[in-house]
C-alpha cells in the first residue's frame, strides 16, 4: 500500500486529461453548431 | 534554365543584397556577441567549465541568432512583393529556396566564423590546433540550420506573429542539432580531441533528410 | 445552391454508440489487467502499474503523429481539405496522449526515484515531441485563410515529423555517452505483462481512434461556418 496515493492520481491524471480535452472539443462544437444554425437562418 | 544556374543567380542576387546594406551581418555577429558575454555570467567561467559548458553555449548562441537572423530573408521579398516577380521567371520554384539556403548558409557561417576566435579568447579554449574539424563541424551543423530556417522563414511569412512564430517553429525542430553539433564540438576541444564519426554521420544525416524534404515539399510555400 | 448541400456536415453522430462501447469494454479489460490481473513488479511495488498506459500512450501518440504525416502529404498532393482536418485531429490528440506521458512519468519517478523529473532519453524525447507538435497547432491559430493554413501546416508537419527518429537517435545516443540511472522497465518484461501491456495499447489506440473521429467531425464543422460565411458574404453584394 506504499504508493497507492501516487498510483490512483496517475490513473485520475490520466481520465482528467482525457476529459478535460474531450470537453474541449464538445464545447467548441456546439459553439460551432449555434454559428451554423444562425448562419442559415440569415441565409433563408 | 537549370536549377544549379537559377540558384547561383539567386544567391548572387541574395549576396548583393546583404553587402550592399551589411546591417544584417553586424548586427547578427554582435547578437551572439551579447549571448556569450551574458552566458558568462550563469557559471564559473574556468578553463574546465568552460570547457564543459562551452560548446553547447555556442551553438545555442548560434541557434537564436540564427532563428532571428532568417527573417528578413522573406520579409524583405514580400515588402516589395518581388517574390511575385521571382515565381515568374521561367526558373524551377526550388531554385528560389535553394538560392536563398545558400545564402543564409553562408552568411551564418560567416557569422560562426568571425565568433569563432572571440569565443576562444573569452572563454580559454585552444582552437588553432583543430581549427579544420570545428570548421567541419559548423558548417554541417549550419546546414542543417540555413535549410530548416530558410524553409520555416516562408512558413511564418504567411502567419501572424512571424518574428515569435519562427524561433518557436525552428529551435524544437533543430534540438537534433544542437545536440548533435555540442556533443562533436565537445568532442574536439577534449583533450586529447577526439572526432565523433557518430555525430557527424548523424549531422549528415539530418541534412540529407531536410535537404530533401525542402527539394520535395518547399516549393508548395512559394506559392500564391 | 448545390454548393450548400456539398458543404454540410453529416447529421449522423461522429462515433456510433457501438464503437463508443467496445472501446470501453476494452479500457475497463485493459485497466483490470493493468491494476489486478498483472504480476506486480518486484523492485518498485505497485506504482509499476502506472507503466502500462504510460508506454502504451507514447506509442499511441506515435501513432497519431504519423497520420499527421500521412495527411500533411496527402493534403500536398491532392490539395483536398479532409486530408488536413485528419492532419490537425491527429496533432491534437496526438499531443493529448502525449500529455499524458508527461504527467504520468513524473507521478511514477517521484516514489521510485526521489524527483520529480530525471532527463532520461524517453521522457526528454516525449517532452521534445510534445513541443514539436504544440508548435504546430500555435501555427494553425496564427494562419487565418483556410487553404493557405492547410500548406503551411502540412510542411511544417511533415518536417516535424520526420524530425521524430531524428530526435529519438540523438537524445539516446547522447544518454548512452553520458549514462544516468535510467528509469523505466529495468530489464525484460514478463510474458504476462506484455499481454497487459499490448492489451492496454489496443484500449488507447480505440480511445485515440474515437477521439480523432470526433475531432475530425469538429473541423468539417467548422469548414461548413466558413463555407456559409462566404456564401453570405457574397450574396450580400
Amino acid at each position: 500500500m506504499k504508493n497507492f496515493n501516487f498510483l490512483v492520481s496517475a490513473y485520475v491524471a490520466i481520465w482528467a486529461i482525457f476529459c478535460v480535452y474531450l470537453i474541449s472539443v464538445a464545447r467548441r462544437m456546439s459553439s460551432l453548431q449555434d454559428d451554423i444554425r444562425r448562419l442559415k437562418e440569415n441565409g433563408k | 534554365m537549370s536549377l544549379a544556374h537559377s540558384a547561383a543567380t539567386i544567391l548572387a542576387k541574395e549576396l548583393k543584397t546583404e553587402f550592399r546594406s551589411r546591417e544584417l551581418l553586424g548586427t547578427t555577429v554582435i547578437f551572439v556577441l551579447i549571448v556569450l558575454v551574458l552566458f558568462s555570467f550563469t557559471f564559473n567561467p574556468t578553463s574546465s567549465e568552460s570547457r564543459h559548458f562551452g560548446p553547447g553555449l555556442l551553438w545555442l548562441a548560434f541557434l537564436f541568432a540564427g532563428s532571428l537572423m532568417l527573417q528578413p530573408s522573406f520579409l524583405r521579398e514580400q515588402t516589395n512583393d518581388t517574390l511575385a516577380a521571382l515565381r515568374l521567371a521561367p526558373i524551377d520554384p526550388f531554385s528560389i529556396l535553394a538560392g536563398k539556403m545558400a545564402a543564409n548558409f553562408l552568411f551564418l557561417l560567416l557569422v560562426e566564423l568571425i565568433l569563432l576566435p572571440v569565443f576562444a579568447v573569452l572563454y580559454n579554449v585552444a582552437i588553432l590546433p583543430v581549427l579544420p574539424q570545428l570548421v567541419l563541424v559548423l558548417a554541417l551543423g549550419t546546414i542543417g540550420l540555413a535549410t530548416t530556417g530558410t524553409v520555416f522563414s516562408a512558413v511564418a511569412a504567411q502567419a501572424r506573429l512571424r518574428e515569435l512564430l519562427l524561433p518557436l517553429l525552428l529551435l524544437p525542430v533543430l534540438a537534433p542539432v544542437l545536440i548533435a553539433s555540442t556533443e562533436a564540438t565537445a568532442g574536439i576541444l577534449r583533450d586529447p580531441s577526439e572526432l565523433s564519426l557518430v555525430w557527424l554521420t548523424f549531422l549528415c544525416a539530418f541534412d540529407v533528410v531536410f535537404l530533401t524534404a525542402a527539394w520535395l515539399f518547399g516549393e508548395y510555400l512559394l506559392e500564391e | 445552391m448545390a454548393g450548400a448541400s456539398e458543404s454540410r456536415t453529416s447529421s449522423e453522430p461522429a462515433v456510433s454508440p457501438l464503437s463508443i462501447v467496445v472501446v470501453f469494454l476494452l479500457v475497463a479489460a485493459a485497466s483490470y489487467g493493468a491494476l489486478i490481473a498483472a504480476p506486480e513488479e518486484a523492485t518498485m511495488g505497485m506504482i509499476q502499474r502506472i507503466f502500462y498506459f504510460h508506454v502504451s500512450s507514447a506509442w499511441t501518440g506515435f501513432v497519431a503523429f504519423t497520420m499527421v504525416f500521412i495527411g500533411s502529404i496527402a493534403y500536398l498532393r491532392t490539395r483536398a481539405l479532409k486530408w488536413d482536418w485528419l492532419s490537425v485531429a491527429s496533432a491534437e490528440v496526438g499531443v493529448a496522449f502525449f500529455t499524458v506521458v508527461l504527467v504520468t512519468g513524473p507521478i511514477w519517478a517521484k516514489p521510485v526515484w526521489g524527483i520529480w523529473w530525471t532527463w532520461d532519453a524517453r521522457l526528454t524525447s516525449s517532452f521534445l515531441l510534445w513541443v514539436l507538435f504544440v508548435s504546430y497547432l500555435i501555427l494553425r491559430t496564427l494562419v487565418d485563410e483556410p487553404e493557405r493554413r492547410a500548406m503551411v501546416s502540412a510542411v511544417f508537419g511533415i518536417f516535424a515529423a520526420l524530425d521524430i527518429p531524428l530526435v529519438y537517435f540523438s537524445i539516446w545516443w547522447f544518454r548512452t555517452q553520458h549514462p544516468q540511472p535510467v528509469m523505466g522497465d529495468g530489464g525484460s518484461l514478463d510474458p504476462r505483462m506484455w499481454r497487459v501491456l499490448m492489451l492496454c495499447w489496443a484500449a488507447m489506440l480505440g480511445v485515440m481512434t474515437l477521439l480523432i473521429r470526433v475531432r475530425y467531425r469538429l473541423e468539417e464543422m467548422r469548414a461548413e461556418v466558413d463555407a456559409l460565411r462566404m456564401e453570405q458574404s457574397r450574396s450580400a453584394r
